[in-house]
């Protein structure tokens, strides 16, 4: 497979931007002010990623709602045109989440399922349609002022609520902006035509964007608690282990895993996704062992410093029983951290 | 790329500074560039007798955990605390306050470490 490179390279590498792989793309890691510098704008202020890694697969025409429905965990009834939502690809036979995905309802008959990067392909062999990653870019522009720095490219596109999808032009290109994102910020992601996301992208940073690497997007979702797929998610983990069920819909009579998903849940889980605090600046990273009187009682499934809390923070998998204020060890090469288990997330949305 | 001339250095990006016998250590601005934003430092025991080579302490940053390795053989001698509560120095000042720890070495050892402009070839510059 050939490593992809992001409509918007030539911009990175202008802003002297760390590149390294991911999902099959390469793209910024961090800018020269550092991930650190990157998250605090996030959370202080705006920030803005390039995620056109991201996957696009639209799905149009009279059965599409049908076949989303049919395929995905949770309801589109729930939602309406314009709007968004958050929902599951389930293994048939296991109810391994294949891949979680936002879904832009567009038109009427219009949905745009953004799956991840890597995941691309299987998604588009469960609900078919027409893959336009390689069409546009998408800017996601996160933080308390995500608002106001839009608004200096567009005062209409800053309007868009939480959760709400709308078309419109921005500086002339057609453009499709959705009130979603991945930092635990308010906040707006863009898709625009390729050939306009540099000049895009120049706008929102003149108006006060600071661009932010996926070292930044990591940390930042793992304060808010947000699962990553081949982490919370993926092989052997289904949406009820990672404490996603309000994304699942019960009430749909047919989805795919269902059957298995509905026999998990009437036997019991085994594990469950649980969040831990830890003492001091070291990390206890993915595969770090959990450890309760000596018994290792479950894995950490994603683990860094948290630069908003000044100390380090872990999702794990533990045992099903393991209550909230429980302390634990967790085993970093062979020392031991001393960590409580707490509910996720660590870092809350400023009201 | 800051490589000051009175330094010597390793090809794993550490730094030696003095003649000996006791010298002090750090990482190089190149390595603290590729390592990002620096968060914590396991920093060596003072006493401990470090073989060369050998991994004597581990840098963490938001990206990774390294291993960073004895440029010359000796015991620890001193650490610079200061990284306990402010790692981010060796990323700010790698030469200055970001200093790791002080070694006594041998001083005929010093000899087998890299100038500042095999270090610079090294770096293919």
């Amino acid at each position: 497979m050939s490593v992809k490179v992001s409509p918007l390279d030539v911009v990175h590498r202008e802003l002297g931007a760390k590149m390294a792989a991911f999902g099959g793309w390469e793209m910024p890691i961090t800018y020269p002010t550092g991930t650190l510098i990157e998250h605090a704008a996030c959370r202080n202020s705006a920030a803005m990623f390039d995620v056109s890694h991201l996957g696009t697969v639209r799905v149009s025409g009279v059965n599409a709602f049908e076949c989303l429905q049919s395929a995905f965990t949770n309801d589109l009834n729930k939602i309406s045109v314009g709007r968004a939502q958050y929902t599951h690809l389930l293994d048939q036979f296991d109810a391994s989440v294949l891949d979680d995905i936002i879904v832009w309802w567009v038109r009427d008959d219009v949905f745009d399922v953004m799956p991840n990067a890597s995941n691309t392909a299987r998604v588009q062999e469960a609900i078919g349609g027409v893959d336009t990653t390689d069409t546009r870019a998408i800017i996601a522009v996160q933080g308390p002022q995500a608002r106001q720095v839009v608004a200096k490219a567009s005062p209409q596109a800053a309007t868009v609520g939480r959760f709400r999808v709308a078309e419109m032009e921005i500086l002339g290109a057609r453009c499709t902006i959705a009130g979603t994102g991945y930092t635990g910020e308010d906040g707006l992601e863009i898709a625009v035509p390729v050939a306009r996301a540099a000049e895009l992208w120049r706008a929102l940073a003149a108006a006060g964007g600071v661009p932010a690497g996926l070292g930044a997007r990591d940390t930042l979702r793992l304060e808010a608690g947000l699962p990553l797929h081949g982490h919370e998610l993926g092989d052997g983990i289904n949406p009820l282990e990672a404490g996603l069920e309000w994304a699942v819909s019960w009430d749909k009579e047919t989805f795919r895993g269902r059957g298995a998903l509905k026999a998990t849940k009437e036997t019991g889980l085994t594990k469950k996704l649980i969040g831990i605090t830890i003492e001091g600046r070291r990390p206890a990273r993915d595969g770090t062992s959990v450890l309760l009187n000596d018994e290792i009682i479950g894995c950490v499934s994603s683990g860094n410093f948290s630069p908003t809390l000044g100390y380090c923070i872990a999702m794990a998998f533990v045992s099903v029983d393991t209550p909230v204020g429980q302390d634990v060890l967790l085993d970093v090469r062979g020392t031991m951290l001393e960590g409580k288990v707490i509910k996720l997330p660590f870092v809350a949305k400023k009201k | 790329m800051n490589l000051p001339t009175n330094l010597r250095y390793t090809s794993d990006h550490e730094w030696v500074a003095g003649d000996g016998p006791r010298v002090r250590i750090g990482i190089t601005d190149y390595a603290q560039d590729a390592l990002g934003d620096i968060v914590f430092i396991q920093l060596p025991t003072v006493g401990n007798t470090v073989a060369k080579s050998a991994s004597f302490s581990e840098i963490e940053s938001t990206k990774s955990v390294n291993d960073v390795y004895a440029p010359i053989a000796g015991v620890v001698v001193a650490v610079n605390e200061l990284l306990g509560s402010k790692p981010e120095l060796i990323n700010t000042d790698p030469y200055g306050d970001g200093w790791i720890c002080e070694i006594e070495c041998n001083p005929s050892d010093l000899e087998n470490l890299l100038t500042e402009e095999a270090y610079k070839l090294l770096l293919g510059h």
